[in-house]
């Protein structure tokens, strides 16, 4: 029996190609979007599962709360580390990783390179972190200060595949000792880890270790088993209000800390301010689910409807069965097992193109998604009932409305009428609106998300980004002699100015306070701090809107003047710009042996607003101050022509200084470009995956006016020979495709627009809505309906009348 | 083996009702061949339909082989259907996606025969009504006559004690019609139940009896001897 129904399911899939072609392509592309989409997600959620006992470790964080908006802060003081440890005895242990730039020149013999991501931290990472060691072991490793550990791909690239524990490694010309090499397999770790080297090899001074104010570790913490973290925050919350708080007068202690697990840092950090983690985010893979979830859901009904509309073909035969002896269970179980075939069929292409597709997503993504389905016997379960349940849900219902036909009536008329079929008919539209609905939406969002990303990338920052180099500085004397190398810097033809500094937008910066007297008291304010030489305003092109720039001619500017942003004379309450002018301020000097020193000096310039960070963030008061002892960045401004030249020119300069290091640089507008990488992506991943929706819509939709066209070939034959023109057809078989795409954009607006002004919160400079993209959503799918449709109306309408009036 | 007694079948539309059969009452034998003929929408095919139990009455009371199924539930019908009776149409009802020989297998197949008793019969089946050279063919690779043969095959395959014929002829020309009409007999000889609707006079000459029918009811019954 059911070789039978496979058999019949199979000539009819063969028969009807077109029909079978249309079913299969969209169940299998829906499926293959969904497989991708799934691969990814699940790859996003298994970040930090394989850390052992990963579990019971927590990253502390603060919010700073004498903000309007509380920022989440994720380094936070030293302090953390050590209080925690010490005081909270359900802590088993405690690990700081000092923020800093983790690029270091690792040399071995003649091999030099720059190494990236880098981690500086507490001997005990291992102890929270118990990662695999391929060589030497994690107890010891990182005690002595001349410690360092490599991963297993850096041990190679300079170690070749002999074990390195024991050897010699310079670390920016310092010599260390390997004691480990850790195993690969790290590409899920939130930490992007090359190396670690121990905190005490930064030789940090003690009394700074102290500071409460001082944020610049990633703390971690790993409870002892069965320890509740909830209660150790808010124990921790109430140590900061009662004991740190009020003993710190000079910092101003406003930090609420929070314990995050580890498992929730990379999808659950997008708002947090200085992390350096490998940050996904949870919005946009609860996007790309609910997109792969509607693509599933079109598809199927695709199927469905396809399927019911097919259903009048297979009328008669549902008749002969019956008359035969069929029961409806029967029936009911021969149309299901086509559906399931069907979908094995579907099932089978999806996982061939998700094969075929992954290797780009790979590279998309910079992910390493394996899709090993031999490998993986839960994947191949997954997929085994996905089909059983998506043929089954899809089939469902036309087995239904199939097995119920009457003998009687089915055999008697050579076509069937719609009185069978009048019922289902609302089912299939209301179908065809869901399906227009979800791509009228998702379209919306296309539009919103490619329009605030282009903003991102184009929105006037408040300075000319174009044609900046920008590189750190390397080596001793470079160092030294910063002021001799920018001199020769721009000398080089080609260089328009050069700048030194530690703040350049798109880079780094520092959060710190400045000391405003207001009505007679030192009130401390929050400032970004940029530490800048006499042609950083002139090299970014910022513009001054009052007072004057830095001038090496007056000697006090380098000791006695500051000048302030737009945002900083609203919120420190000068007034305008103007009246800023002047005024005596002080700013708590960065200085490991006199930490209580201040500068004190006058405003004497206020330049306009400049974004030097990311469109997320809102501008903040910024302070430009010349301070050469935190100097170690570089920017060089190039004419126009002859890039080439001018930036060989810049290693050539650079060459003389630090011969032993190689430049390594970027240009400042790609900085600012990388910040919005996720947004790129999310926008490439939502155009794509519309594409997909809307196609697989589409071949349903054509189906359906296929069938529509068949189903009213004698009318249109009787209306034809009555006079109506080829336009009167189509208009009479789009209209009431059209109506429904119109009823689909009314039910999508206010829901795409709810979806995207939620997403647009999260930016503080954003667009205004486009309306005009809810317009050319619905035309897009109006006019994408009516294309798919009208090929069939046409058709039906050139046709000769005589022999469809004959065929009936 | 069928005796029906003041059937009436109604069709009703929102504003008309129409008496498809009214008050019919007729008896058929084991063995007899009988013929319905009547004018177009006199209920023949009504008729037809409610004695293969495809359809029911809205009233009067139908005994198949001494039980009563007039009101008999969907599976019970389906059950005497596939024992009892086999079904030959004007329009052939062959699965286009069968072959011959699947098409005649059908019925042993909802019945539960085994498979190899199933591929004796049929073939048996197809020997007799001499189709079995095209037995690997799909239906629109046939005359006509070889369709309504494999029809008929069909209906008969499992060996039915009753033969419901919807104008088995009215697709087919003379010489084909012939030969249909020549099967039935045979089958009717062998001792097969048959009742045929039809319009031609030449094919009601092969029946026993004819019934005739006008505006559903019975108007005329005639042996022919």
């Amino acid at each position: 029996m059911f070789k039978n129904y496979l058999l019949v399911a199979y000539r009819n899939l063969i028969r009807h190609k077109g029909f079978s072609f249309l079913n299969i392509a969209g169940l299998a592309l829906g499926l293959t979007a969904c497989l991708l989409i799934g691969l990814f997600v699940y790859d996003e959620l298994q970040f930090d599962k394989f850390v052992p006992e990963g579990d019971r470790v927590y990253r502390v964080y603060t919010e700073q709360t004498d903000k309007e908006a509380p920022e989440t802060i994720t380094p936070v003081s030293p302090m953390y580390g050590t209080t925690l440890k010490q005081e909270f005895p359900e802590v088993e242990q405690t690990m700081r990783i000092l923020m800093q730039s983790a690029t270091n020149l690792l040399e071995v013999g003649e091999k030099k390179i720059y190494v990236e991501d880098g981690l500086i931290a507490d001997s005990t990472f291992f102890a929270v972190f118990p990662l695999e060691f391929k060589y030497g072991a994690a107890a010891q490793a990182l005690d002595a200060p001349t410690s360092i550990v490599l991963t297993e791909d850096v041990a190679k690239n300079f170690f070749g595949a002999e074990n390195p524990v024991g050897k010699e490694i310079k670390v920016n010309k310092s010599s260390m000792v390997v004691k480990g090499v850790l195993r690969n397999g790290l590409s899920k770790f939130h930490l992007k880890v090359n190396y670690v080297i121990p905190l005490s090899a930064a030789q940090l001074p003690p009394a700074r270790m102290k500071r409460w104010g001082w944020h610049q570790f990633f703390t971690y913490v790993k409870l002892k088993p069965g320890a509740d973290h909830q209660q150790t925050e808010t124990k921790l919350q109430n140590y900061i209000v009662q004991k740190v708080a009020p003993a710190q007068v000079e910092e101003k202690i406003t930090d609420k800390p929070f314990l995050q697990p580890l498992q929730a840092i990379h999808l659950y950090s997008s708002t947090f301010k200085y992390d350096l983690s490998v940050k996904g985010n949870i919005t946009y893979v609860k996007a790309l689910s609910f997109i792969a979830a509607f693509i599933l859901l079109i598809a199927g009904f695709n199927f469905v409807n396809l399927a019911t509309a097919k259903s009048m073909q297979r009328a008669k035969e549902v008749g002969i069965r019956k008359t035969i002896g069929a029961s409806r269970q029967q029936l009911m179980l021969q149309f299901l097992s086509e559906t399931v075939l069907l979908t094995l069929v579907s099932v089978v292409l999806a996982v061939l193109l998700t094969a075929l597709l992954l290797p780009s997503l790979n590279a998309f993504t910079g992910k390493t998604m394996t899709f090993d389905l031999l490998r993986n016997p839960a994947l191949l379960g997954l997929l085994a009932a996905l089909t059983v349940v998506v043929g089954l849900v899809a089939g469902f219902y036309p087995a239904l409305v199939l097995s119920s036909f009457q003998p009687v009536k089915v055999l008697k008329s050579a076509v069937v009428t719609d009185g069978i079929f009048g019922r289902v008919q609302w089912l299939r539209h209301g179908l065809i609106v869901v399906q227009f609905a979800l791509s009228v939406f998702l379209i919306i969002c296309a539009i919103v998300v490619f329009r605030q990303v282009s903003y991102l990338h184009n929105k006037d920052l408040g300075f000319n980004r174009d044609q900046i180099m920008f590189f750190p500085m390397r080596g001793q004397n470079m160092n030294t002699h910063y002021d001799t190398f920018k001199n020769e810097l721009a000398q080089v033809p080609g260089v328009v100015s050069a700048s030194i500094g530690y703040g350049f937008p798109g880079d780094q910066v520092a959060g710190d306070g400045l000391i405003v007297p207001t009505n007679g008291e030192q009130k401390r304010y929050s400032a970004t701090q940029l530490m800048v030489d006499y042609d950083y305003i002139k090299t970014l092109g910022l513009e001054l809107v009052a007072g004057r720039d830095f001038s090496k001619d007056r000697k006090t500017d380098k000791d006695q003047a500051f000048i302030i942003n737009e945002t900083a004379v609203k919120e420190y309450g000068f007034g305008t710009p103007e009246k800023a002018l002047g005024q005596t301020v002080q700013w708590q000097v960065w200085s490991d042996q006199n930490p209580d020193s201040l500068k004190t000096g006058k405003i004497i310039g206020v330049v306009k607003d400049f974004h030097y960070k990311s469109l997320y963030d809102k501008l903040e008061p910024a302070v430009l101050q010349i301070f050469p002892g935190a100097y170690w960045k570089v920017a060089v401004k190039l004419k126009g022509e002859n890039i080439g030249s001018s930036v060989d020119g810049v290693k050539q300069v650079w060459a003389k200084f630090s011969p032993e290091s190689p430049i390594e640089y970027k240009f400042l507008d790609q900085n600012f470009d990388d910040m919005y990488k996720s947004e790129d992506k999310l926008k490439s991943l939502l155009w794509i995956f519309t594409g997909i929706a809307i196609f697989v819509g589409c071949l349903g939709l054509f189906g359906l006016a296929t069938y529509a066209a068949e189903r009213r070939k004698k009318e249109i034959g009787i209306r034809k020979v009555l006079g109506a023109s080829v336009s009167n057809i189509v208009a009479l078989l789009s209209k009431e495709f059209l109506v429904l795409v119109l009823v689909a954009a009314v039910i999508a607006f206010p829901a795409a627009w709810l979806a995207m002004s939620t997403w647009l919160q999260d930016f503080a400079y954003r667009i205004d809505m486009p309306l005009w993209a809810f317009l050319a959503a619905g035309l897009t799918a109006a006019v994408v309906a009516f294309l798919t449709v009208g090929y069939q109306a046409v058709r039906a309408a050139t046709a000769n009348p005589v022999n469809n009036l004959r065929a009936n | 083996m069928i005796k029906i007694e003041n059937l009436e079948k109604i069709y009703r539309t929102e504003e008309v009702q129409t008496k498809a059969l009214n008050n019919v009452s007729l008896a058929v034998k084991e063995g007899e061949f009988v013929a319905i003929m009547g004018p177009s929408g006199c209920g023949k095919s009504t008729l037809l339909n409610i004695l293969g139990l495809l359809d029911e009455p809205d009233g009067g009371s139908f005994a198949f082989a001494g039980t009563e199924v007039a009101h008999a539930p969907e599976r019970r019908r389906a059950e005497l259907r596939k024992k009892h009776i086999g079904f030959v149409f004007q329009s052939f009802n062959l699965i286009e996606e069968l072959t011959v020989a699947e098409n005649v297998e059908l019925p042993l197949i909802y019945l539960g025969v085994g498979a190899t008793e199933r591929k004796e019969k049929v073939a048996k089946v197809l020997e007799k009504m001499q189709i079995m050279h095209r037995r690997n063919h799909f239906p629109q690779q046939l005359s006509g006559g070889q369709q309504q043969r494999v029809a008929v095959a069909r209906a008969v395959v499992n060996s039915p004690s009753l033969i419901l014929a919807d104008e088995p002829t009215g697709n087919l020309d003379s010489s084909n019609g012939n030969e249909v009409m020549e099967l039935l007999t045979e089958l009717n000889e062998a001792g097969t139940t048959i009742i045929m609707v039809t319009h031609s006079e030449h094919d009601a000459r092969y029946a026993h009896r004819v019934i005739r029918l006008l505006d559903g009811q019975v108007v005329l019954e005639h042996a022919h001897v």
